[in-house]
């Protein structure tokens, strides 16, 4: 039997999806939380300093962080109540962070949407000033603010916008769900983006495990002869930013380089509703959709929560831990961060709470090196990840650095493949910390 | 809910069954089929060769590395990788004490003494094997029997060479109790067969005898009997067909990577083709199958780009038939490995390999310098 071809990326790795866990979920609002916390730093970029003070009363949506710098988005409050306290409080990362800790009021106010523009009404500089005005940022993960993503250099026009809909980070189906849910607003959210960097070819890139969330689109974008929807082959890292263009258009991104370089701008199924939210309705982003899932989860979910929301209400909401749960992620399995207890918050850029068992947790004591090239095969940027971790061990800088550390974006790959079980990502950190030092003298 | 859960940096998710252990599992399910043709063509007497061998592999392991005070790594089961690898690479009717002597210079010296497994320098089992050839034990260690011999020595008898100084060769062939088996079971592999120019094109390209001379034709192998190993040789070097169908499982696990292999043979037959010889007599014997496939794969030992491989493969190839055609020296497919082993050192530090959307890609690798840190300033010392 002839096996149908889709469009991909040399190197990567086919892990254990799981997605049926919580695929079929439709999305739900997540309860409201008794207080919220909420970081003034959600993005790459400049810091936010707050707007409000402790006791002030804030209302839904209401602008709380903000700071002048070009590379950063604003914060909002997503609940309506009394500011409790603003401290440093350690985040997803573990990283203590400015946040503004809100008190709920029993009552929720409804957002009320504001009259919006069409596409058509709208100028690509008004679609960046709604885009930085609403706070948005990538919602795939990197959170990465979108109007720094809409401008880019002048000499490097874009020509394809590329909605990065492939959700490839085994277990997350928030994307698959919004696609499934709200194929029109993901349009409208691409058109907008198009218009934004003035862009002809609009592409929607959907890994084939999703074919339902194909047909959805590919119907809801019919009349628009200018968007495309490519089905993608079922891989991680599928859509890292610079694989998917390679896939989609097979223009590659040179090492260092931004996906303007090669006339590309590439934004998540998330961030894209978000755009067209708050172009139609002015709704700044205050709220996300991420999943919960894994074995250790009762009830896996999908939910729409509220920016600040505690980990442990959402687990809580979808039903609680099963037995022996060893450990809780936040983000997907490859790229997501462990938590030691249910004390993070909710993000502009989680994108799922994760619980895994024994049944997929499988760490061992590291062992030598033993040469086998799984990593070097399985490396979609062609690095070698065990001379990196060589080079480290050596803290041989200038070593780590020719073997590509820079180039890594800690997809995993090689880790997961490692049959001495080697971290290789916990050593190109080590090593992308001490090269960016010594660069910088 | 736990109080603490497990805190690890990403990913999260590891292969399942992609281990250290699986990876040397496979090559032993591998090198079943090509063992199993050994006991038959050999005998009993192959197996013990490669029981000795696994056994002095394993103890030789242990000791070394209780010696150099390392944990114990038996579990990996790489010793017993090379404890079959090495007793392929020997005649059958070695003497199961140079079998251990070989092992022993094979795991302790090749592997322990360069730091274990993932350090060694050398394919620990062609160094056991090369290290005896240059040995005072050569002539244990190069004079073949014939395929079958069992049927006149009996299956299980254990059947050695012993040197005697009386007799043309200087090689018999003792079974039990000192039972001597002169000459009568001594032959010419196929490749020395070649050298001598005792092999004709018919007998390997004519049409398939039948009957009992399906497995020799004038007294030399024909095509079929080259191809299953009914033919004098190495242990596991016989039977092409067996170590194909190992090779067909280790590719297909992804065990070994495809182009050192490829690259082998590309380089191979094409020396081959200009210089006007004819590729599948030389091809059909001695040991490039079990080399191309088990022996130049070795993880360890071969580089890890993906050139470095090509350059790897196609060098190897390429001093298999030098050697083949130029040299006298048998165990040509060995001795090119075991010089590729140290050409890997040189490939993977020197040879490039271009990243992921690089628009130059440069052949050599350029290590970056950074910039001297700024001479701090010395503080100026106030005269009072």
């Amino acid at each position: 039997m002839a096996k149908t071809r889709y469009k991909s990326f040399k190197g990567g790795i086919h892990p254990p999806y799981n997605k049926q866990l919580a695929s079929s979920k439709a999305i739900e609002q997540a309860p409201v939380p008794a207080e919220v916390t909420i970081p003034l730093n959600q993005h790459i970029g400049a810091p936010n300093s707050p707007l409000v003070s402790v006791g002030d009363r804030v209302s839904v949506g209401q602008k709380i962080g903000e700071t002048e710098a070009f590379v950063s988005a604003p914060v909002f409050s997503s609940v309506a109540g009394v500011v409790k306290a603003i401290e440093d409080i350690p985040n997803f990362t573990g990283a203590k962070v400015k946040s503004v800790v809100i008190t709920t009021d029993a009552n929720q106010p409804k957002w009320e949407p504001k009259p919006g523009k069409s596409v058509d009404e709208l100028s690509a500089d008004d679609i960046k000033a709604i885009a930085k005005n609403a706070g948005l940022v990538g919602m795939g993960g990197a959170a990465f603010p979108t109007h720094v993503k809409l401008s880019p250099p002048k000499d490097k026009p874009v020509d394809v916008v590329i909605i990065n809909a492939c959700e490839c980070e085994p277990f997350l189906t928030c994307d698959h769900r919004l696609m499934l849910e709200r194929p029109a607003d993901l349009v409208a959210g691409l058109k907008l983006f198009m218009k934004g960097v003035g862009a002809e070819r609009g592409v929607i890139g959907i890994e084939a495990n999703k074919m339902d969330a194909v047909e959805k689109v590919r119907s809801a974008a019919s009349s628009e002869p200018n968007i495309e929807v490519e089905i993608l082959e079922v891989k991680y890292p599928e859509g890292s930013e610079k694989q998917l263009i390679s896939a989609v258009t097979g223009r590659k991104v040179p090492p260092g380089k931004l996906p303007a370089e090669v006339g590309c701008l590439v934004q998540n199924v998330g961030t894209a509703i978000a755009m067209h939210e708050a172009a139609s309705t002015g709704k700044p982003l205050y709220e996300r959709v991420l999943t919960v899932t894994g074995q250790g989860i009762k009830n896996p979910s999908n939910f729409l929560a509220k920016i600040g929301t505690p980990v442990a209400a959402l687990i809580e909401a979808a039903g609680g831990t099963t037995d022996g749960p060893v450990k809780l992620i936040m983000g997907g399995p490859m790229t997501g961060f462990a938590q030691e207890e249910p004390i993070a918050n909710v993000v502009k850029g989680s994108s799922g709470v994760l619980v895994l068992t024994d049944e997929l947790v499988d760490i061992r004591e590291e062992h030598g090196c033993v040469r086998c090239t799984k990593c070097v095969e399985a490396c979609p940027m062609y690095l070698m990840p065990n001379y990196i971790v060589e080079a480290v061990q050596k803290e041989d800088w200038a070593k780590a650095e020719l073997w590509g550390t820079m180039d890594c974006f800690e997809c995993g790959c090689c880790s997961y493949t490692c049959p001495a079980y080697i971290p290789h990502v916990q050593y190109v950190r080590k090593a992308k910390a001490e090269i960016a030092a010594l660069k910088k003298r | 809910m736990a109080e603490k859960f497990m805190y690890t940096v990403s990913p999260h998710l590891h292969e399942k069954g992609q281990t250290i252990e699986r990876g040397m599992a496979d090559v032993l399910i591998a090198l079943t089929p090509a063992a199993i043709m050994a006991i038959i063509v050999f005998g009993f007497q192959a197996f013990y060769v490669m029981l000795v061998s696994c056994i002095v592999a394993a103890l030789s392991e242990l000791i070394m590395r209780a010696i150099l005070r390392r944990p114990h790594s038996l579990r990996d089961m790489s010793a017993m990788v090379t404890g079959i690898l090495f007793a392929f690479l020997l005649p059958p009717t070695t003497p199961l004490w140079v079998v251990a002597i070989g092992a022993f210079l094979a795991v302790a010296v090749a592997k322990e003494l360069f730091g274990g497994l993932g350090k060694n320098v050398f394919n620990p089992a062609l160094f056991g094997r090369v290290a005896l050839m240059i040995s005072p034990l050569a002539l244990y260690t190069t004079k073949f029997v014939k395929p079958f011999f069992w049927r006149a020595t009996g299956f299980f008898t254990p059947v050695q060479t012993v040197i005697n100084n009386a007799v043309s060769g200087r090689v018999v062939y003792q079974g039990l109790g000192g039972k001597l088996y002169v000459n009568t079971v001594t032959n010419a592999t196929p490749l020395s067969l070649l050298k001598s120019g005792r092999m004709l094109v018919s007998t390997v390209t004519g049409p398939t005898p039948v009957g009992a001379t399906w497995l020799v034709s004038n007294g030399r192998p024909s095509f079929w009997s080259m191809v299953l190993g009914f033919k004098s040789g190495s242990l596991g070097e016989v039977s092409i067909l067996a170590l194909l169908i190992g090779a067909a499982f280790l590719l297909y696990r992804r065990t070994i990577d495809w182009r050192i292999p490829v690259g082998i043979f590309a380089a191979f037959i094409f020396i081959m083709l200009v210089t006007w010889n004819h590729p599948l007599y030389q091809l059909l014997g001695g040991g490039i199958w079990l080399g191309a496939f088990f022996m130049a794969t070795d993880w360890t030992t071969s580089p890890m780009t993906r050139r470095g491989k090509w350059i790897y493969g196609l060098g190897i190839g390429l001093f298999i038939a030098l050697i083949r055609l130029v040299s006298p020296l048998p165990e040509g497919v060995a001795i090119s490995i075991l010089l590729w082993n140290v050409g890997t050192l040189v490939i993977d530090r020197y040879i490039a390999e271009p990243k992921f959307g690089e628009v130059k890609k440069p052949w050599f690798n350029k290590v970056p310098i950074y910039a001297e840190p700024a001479p701090v300033p010395k503080p100026v010392e106030e005269k009072a």
